[in-house]
Order: C-alpha cells, then sequence, then structure tokens
C-alpha cells in the first residue's frame, strides 16, 4: 500500500483536470445568473423585495417555455447577501464568477457595493446588469460590461431641483434656504456633491449640508442642528433604518420646514412608511416608478406580486424584474451564453413593451457606456389613507394622479 | 447656545442609556474576567422579547419590565451554565480563559442569524403609548421614552450599587471577582456566583431593552451598535466599576450629542474613537477601575 501514496495525488488531480474539461464542452441547460444584493443589513428590506420580484420573473420566464434559442434552457438564480458591504461585494462577485461559473450577475442596490463588484465583473468579461445603483461613476469608467437600467444620480438630482422650481411656480411660494441630510456613503455623497452644485445655480443659501452614518444608533444630534439651521426645504438620501430614526425624530422634535424632498432608497421602502407612518405625511420621494402610474400591464404585474409577497412593487423590484427580461431577449438574439456575444448583444439591444412595458418609459435601450437612454423619473407625495400611508404621483404634472393636488409647503406640526 | 444646552441634555439623556446595555457586560468582565461578546446579542433577545410582548398585549412597554428581565436572567443564567461553565471547568488553572471569549463570539453569531433566520431582516417599531411624546421645555425637546429611560438606568445603578455592597450575595460576587480562590475556600460556590452573575449581566439588557424599544427599532443585528458603544464605556468607566459604566456611557452621549453640533455626524465616531484611545494611554484602568492587575 505505501507504494502507492506518492501516486494518490497525481492520479486524483488529473481526473479532476479530465472532469473538468467534459463539463466545459457540455451545452448548458440552465443559464446561471448571479445576483449580489443585500440580504442582511440596513437595505435588506429592499434587497429581499428585488429577490422576490427576480424570483417572480424567473418563474414566469421558466414556465413559458425557457429560452427557446438555447433549447428551452431554464433560468438559474443564484443570490449571495452583500450586507450592504463593498467588501462583501467584490469577495462574492469573484466566487459567483470562479466557483460558480455564473453566465452573468446583477446587483447590488447600495452603489457602493456596485462600483466595486462591476469592476471584478469587468475584469473577467462577465456582463453585469445593474437595475438601481445611481452613482453616476459606475458608467462612467469606460467599462464595457456593465449595464445600467435606472437613471443616474446626476438625473435624479436635477430633477428634484426641476420639480422644486415648478412647485414653488404652482403654489406662488418662495424658497430661499436649503439643508442637505444624506448618509455618507458613495450614494448619500454623489447626491450631495450633485445638490451643492444645483443649489450655487439656482442661487439658494445652503445652510446645513450634513453626512451622518447610516448604522448610528441615534440621530437626534443631527436633527438638533437641521432645527436649529431653520431650513425651508431639506432634501435627504437615506437607507431606511436611518429614514424611519430621522423621520421619527424630526416630527418628535417638531421641525417645521416648508417641504422635504427624500431621494429614494429608504424612504422607498415600504418597511420605513410601516415604521414611519404619520410622522412621512407629506414627504415628497423621487422613484423611477410608482404603483399608481398609467402605464399596460402594470397593474396586473403588481397584483401578482403583491398576492404573492404581500406588498406593492417599488423602483428596485420592478427595475430588477425588468432586468430579467432584458436578460431573457439578450440571450434569445445571442442565442448563446458565451460572455462576449451577451455582451454585443446587451450594447446594441432595445427591449421595448411587453412586460418591460410597465415602465415609466417604452424602452430600455443602453448607450456606449452601459447607461440606460430612456431611464425616466417621477416624484411622489405621501399621505395618509385610512390606517396606511399612501404615495401619490405629482410630478412630472402630465402623470399625476388624477384629483390630487399636491401640499405645498407643508402645514406646521 | 440653547442649541448645545439641549445637545448636552439629550446627550446625557442617551448616554445613561448607553450605560445602562453597559452596566451588564461591565458586571460580567468585573466578576468573571471574561469578555462577553454575546452582549449585544443579549440586548437583541431582550428588544425581540419586549417588542413581541408589547405587539401582542398592547400594554405599556415599561410593564414589560417584570416580564422580560426574569426572562433575561433565566436566559443569562442558563447560557452560563449550560454552555460556557464546561469551558471554565476544562480551563480551571488560567486566570483569563481565553477559549471562553472564542465561545462567546460564537454565541453572537448563532443568535444574530438565528433571529435572522426566524425573524427575517426587516425593521420593526413597536407602537406604545409613550412613543413620540416629548417634553417641552424653553423652547428645547426631550423624547419622553428617553427621560423615563434615564431615571430608570439611575434607579437601577443605585440598586446595583447598593445590592453589590451591602447585600450577601453581592459580598460574595465582590469576594469572587476579587480573588476566586480565596473566596472558594470561605465557602462560597464560584460556579453558582458565576451563573448570577451572568443573569445579572443579562438582565440588565433585558432592562435595557424595555427602555430602548418605545422609541428604537428592532431587528436582528441591532445589538452590534449597542455592543461596540458598550465596549467603549466599560473601558472608559473601568472594568468592572457600575457607576464607572453609568459615567463612561454619559461621558459617550455628551461626546456624541455636543461633538455633532461643532462638526458632521459622521466624524462624531471619529471622535469617539479618538477619546477612547486617549484614555487608553492616558489611564489605561478607565475612571474607576482598579490600577493593579492581579
Amino acid at each position: 500500500m505505501r507504494m502507492f501514496k506518492p501516486f494518490v495525488v497525481p492520479v486524483v488531480a488529473l481526473a479532476m483536470l479530465a472532469g473538468s474539461f467534459g463539463a466545459v464542452q457540455a451545452a448548458p441547460d440552465t443559464v446561471k445568473i448571479g445576483n449580489i444584493i443585500p440580504l442582511s443589513g440596513p437595505s435588506a428590506s429592499v434587497g429581499i423585495q428585488g429577490k422576490q420580484a427576480r424570483q417572480m420573473a424567473v418563474d414566469e420566464i421558466n414556465s413559458a417555455g425557457g429560452i427557446k434559442a438555447l433549447g428551452g434552457a431554464k433560468l438559474e438564480l443564484l443570490f449571495a447577501d452583500s450586507k450592504g458591504d463593498p467588501t462583501v461585494g467584490v469577495t462574492e462577485a469573484e466566487r459567483m464568477i470562479n466557483s460558480e461559473k455564473v453566465h452573468l450577475l446583477t446587483g447590488c442596490w447600495n452603489s457602493a457595493v456596485t462600483y466595486p463588484a462591476t469592476q471584478v465583473a469587468e475584469r473577467y468579461g462577465i456582463p453585469f446588469i445593474v437595475p438601481v445603483s445611481v452613482r453616476d461613476t459606475i458608467t462612467e469608467r469606460g467599462f464595457k460590461n456593465v449595464f445600467r437600467i435606472a437613471a443616474k444620480d446626476g438625473w435624479w438630482a436635477k430633477d428634484q431641483f426641476v420639480f422644486l422650481d415648478d412647485m414653488k411656480k404652482e403654489f406662488n411660494v418662495d424658497v430661499k434656504k436649503v439643508a442637505f441630510v444624506y448618509e455618507n456613503g458613495d450614494w448619500g455623497v454623489g447626491f450631495a456633491e450633485k445638490w451643492a452644485e444645483l443649489a450655487k445655480e439656482r442661487g439658494y443659501e445652503v445652510v446645513l449640508n450634513e453626512p451622518y452614518p447610516s448604522t448610528a444608533s441615534d440621530l437626534t444630534p443631527v436633527v438638533i442642528k437641521l432645527k436649529r439651521a431653520k431650513p425651508d426645504v431639506v432634501f435627504m438620501t437615506s437607507n431606511a433604518a436611518d429614514a424611519i430614526l430621522l423621520t421619527n425624530t424630526m416630527a418628535e422634535m417638531k421641525v417645521n420646514v416648508k417641504a422635504i424632498i427624500s431621494s429614494g432608497g429608504g424612504h422607498a421602502d415600504p418597511s420605513f412608511l410601516a415604521a414611519a407612518g404619520q410622522n412621512a405625511e407629506y414627504l415628497f420621494d423621487i422613484v423611477e416608478w410608482e404603483a399608481d402610474l398609467n402605464r399596460p400591464g402594470l397593474k396586473e404585474t403588481n397584483d401578482k406580486y403583491k398576492q404573492l409577497y404581500g406588498h406593492n412593487l417599488n423602483g428596485e423590484s420592478v427595475d430588477a424584474y425588468a432586468a430579467m427580461y432584458v436578460i431573457k431577449e439578450a440571450l434569445e438574439q445571442a442565442g448563446s451564453t458565451e460572455p462576449e456575444a451577451l455582451r454585443k448583444t446587451l450594447s446594441e439591444i432595445q427591449v421595448c413593451g411587453g412586460k418591460v412595458g410597465l415602465l415609466a418609459y417604452d424602452c430600455i435601450d443602453f448607450d456606449e457606456s452601459g447607461q440606460n437612454k430612456n431611464a425616466s423619473l417621477v416624484i411622489v407625495q405621501t399621505r395618509t389613507k385610512g390606517k396606511e400611508m399612501d404615495r401619490i404621483t405629482v410630478w412630472p404634472k402630465n402623470v399625476r394622479r388624477a384629483g390630487y393636488t399636491p401640499v405645498f409647503p407643508q402645514p406646521e406640526k | 447656545m440653547l442649541g448645545i444646552i439641549e445637545a448636552m441634555i439629550n446627550g446625557i439623556l442617551m448616554g445613561s442609556i448607553y450605560g445602562l446595555t453597559a452596566v451588564g457586560l461591565t458586571l460580567i468582565f468585573g466578576v468573571m474576567k471574561v469578555i462577553n461578546f454575546a452582549h449585544g446579542s443579549i440586548l437583541m433577545v431582550g428588544m425581540f422579547a419586549a417588542y413581541w410582548f408589547v405587539i401582542l398585549t398592547g400594554w405599556n412597554p415599561y410593564f414589560a419590565i417584570p416580564v422580560v428581565v426574569p426572562l433575561l436572567f433565566w436566559f443569562g443564567y442558563s447560557m452560563q451554565s449550560v454552555i460556557i461553565k464546561p469551558i471554565f471547568e476544562a480551563e480551571k488553572d488560567v486566570r483569563e480563559p481565553i477559549t471562553v471569549i472564542i465561545v462567546t463570539t460564537g454565541i453572537w453569531y448563532v443568535l444574530d442569524n438565528l433571529a435572522l433566520m426566524i425573524f427575517g431582516a426587516e425593521f420593526r417599531v413597536a407602537k406604545t403609548s409613550v412613543t413620540g411624546k416629548v417634553f417641552e421645555f424653553y423652547e428645547m425637546y426631550f423624547l419622553l421614552p428617553k427621560v423615563i429611560g434615564a431615571g430608570i438606568t439611575l434607579v437601577c445603578g443605585i440598586y446595583l450599587y447598593w445590592f453589590l455592597k451591602h447585600s450577601k450575595m453581592g459580598k460574595a460576587i465582590r469576594a469572587t471577582s476579587l480573588d476566586r480562590e480565596a473566596a472558594s475556600l470561605m465557602g462560597i460556590k464560584q460556579a453558582k456566583i458565576y451563573n448570577v452573575a451572568f443573569g445579572l449581566g443579562s438582565a440588565c439588557c433585558g432592562m435595557a431593552a424595555c427602555v430602548l424599544i418605545p422609541f428604537y427599532y428592532v431587528y436582528p443585528t441591532v445589538g452590534v451598535p449597542f455592543d461596540i458603544k458598550a465596549f467603549i464605556i466599560v473601558v472608559l468607566g473601568g472594568l468592572g466599576s457600575i457607576p464607572g459604566a453609568i459615567l463612561g456611557g454619559i461621558i459617550v452621549g455628551i461626546i456624541e450629542n455636543v461633538g455633532a453640533q461643532f462638526m458632521a455626524a459622521t466624524w462624531t465616531e471619529l471622535l469617539l474613537y479618538g477619546v477612547f484611545l486617549f484614555v487608553l494611554l492616558v489611564k489605561p484602568s478607565g475612571l474607576f477601575g482598579q490600577k493593579h492587575d492581579y
């Protein structure tokens, strides 16, 4: 027996090598899609909704026969929890590409995680679809494998200020002093930079510029400062947990401002509305999508989702859902799972109508930097509706919910 | 000026609540010389217990105290006697068993992830009769649950101090913390004292949990930010000293609140850790800690 020992390791290694060659040659009957999203931590509830939306889309695609161009291949979703942490996101991206051998990646909700994770995908040449991570720089690095569906944060910030201009005109209210309160990660800081430029252009006085850590256990000091600064309008960018703390504390400390304009993310999260309740009344939020938009097929899809998971779709889940259909189209058109073929198809593809039609615009079409040209935004106002809070689309004026007049400025507490 | 006073008072209020979470930690360390990394998770268990109590019965959260505190006492007691005691027996001759620290870290991960699996990751807020009520005082606003919380901390602190100084069990606990061999020579059962000390430490967490529920949200990893603050406070105040823990908590609260008035909230965390390092350099045993190490 002893003399076989030196041969054991080389023989096993040779067998594994031979085996792995065999695996590569076989045609895939499942297409593996890796999804890196926060399933725990401050952004967990949005991450979980993204997971549910993807699940719903893939179940629909698979039961309709899978990818016909690949002989009915089914889509398989693999999920990795980024915990909202960039280093975890990078490790998971590496693991998905190298161990799980995924054909495509999607993710990661938090811009701070998406930025380095897409870099990993670019290095390995695996296409990465970003449903909603708004930091501009994600598609400004000259990468070829990154495709983003939602609008860039520069567009979000600009729309927030244009909305304010429109509200000032419509209600004949003057606004001089603005305050910025934002989480101190990539996302919040990106917004704050744009806000500062836009405020300067329009001649607003910035009375407070306050970044804060999203995981803080107590945000009372921030609210005290905000109250003392006496702004007319507050711009916020928060994750769900801090949005809850800030909104509740602002209501408790009776912070009176003309309007609060938030930037989606935590403020668009159903768990924020459930936890803040009436304290969130009159809040304006900017999102790429809302459940009351007048779009074909929207009501049926939303009802189905609500029945399965108990709450409405929102921006992230809708973009994740659309991302799965974009992937399906790309696979059908490319007819292969080769990364380069997929990448080329995605850069030229134009996906219109059908399941993608429930977005706020008609087609998804990526430009040379990977940004979806047609992405657009809407602003909603939060009002009480019986026991729950309702988000009502108010801007642009042509998509405003019929019969509703926005409340601006908000009444004193 | 008014802003600074408001911040100062808010700092004292929130700081005493931080101090309450730290009291349990300092007690466990003072007696057993064990750094309990599962402390945050015990707080999390307490908060979930208080949350479910309020949701299921709809009563005032302070009525949860007689339920949650004994529950957590029992929880800590059994955790110590079932999981940690065997490690102590295995490392009988070592003064500071390091394996116990590793075990408590393991308990931390197990509890947090168990909670994640059972309760899910969402943030839950309990709406109670005291939620959102404020005290107004010369245009300064203070949250009622925080004021009540600070009051409860003071009462607990005084009670614990009296308990340790004058009651029989308290004296036994102090004796064990000073020298466990000598204490067992005097007829004090070391294992029982450890169980009681761990139970007491967990009960403090239970009290803190009931105090936090009216204004804070619960989720599986809620223990982590409080745990980190608790460690800073315990070092600041001196390991094993209860007045030190409460005072340390108040100092941390003041730094957090008043510091934020002069710089962006992002920097106050830096300030906090800076002060922590400074205290370690200048007076490593903390404000009230023992000077010598035996």
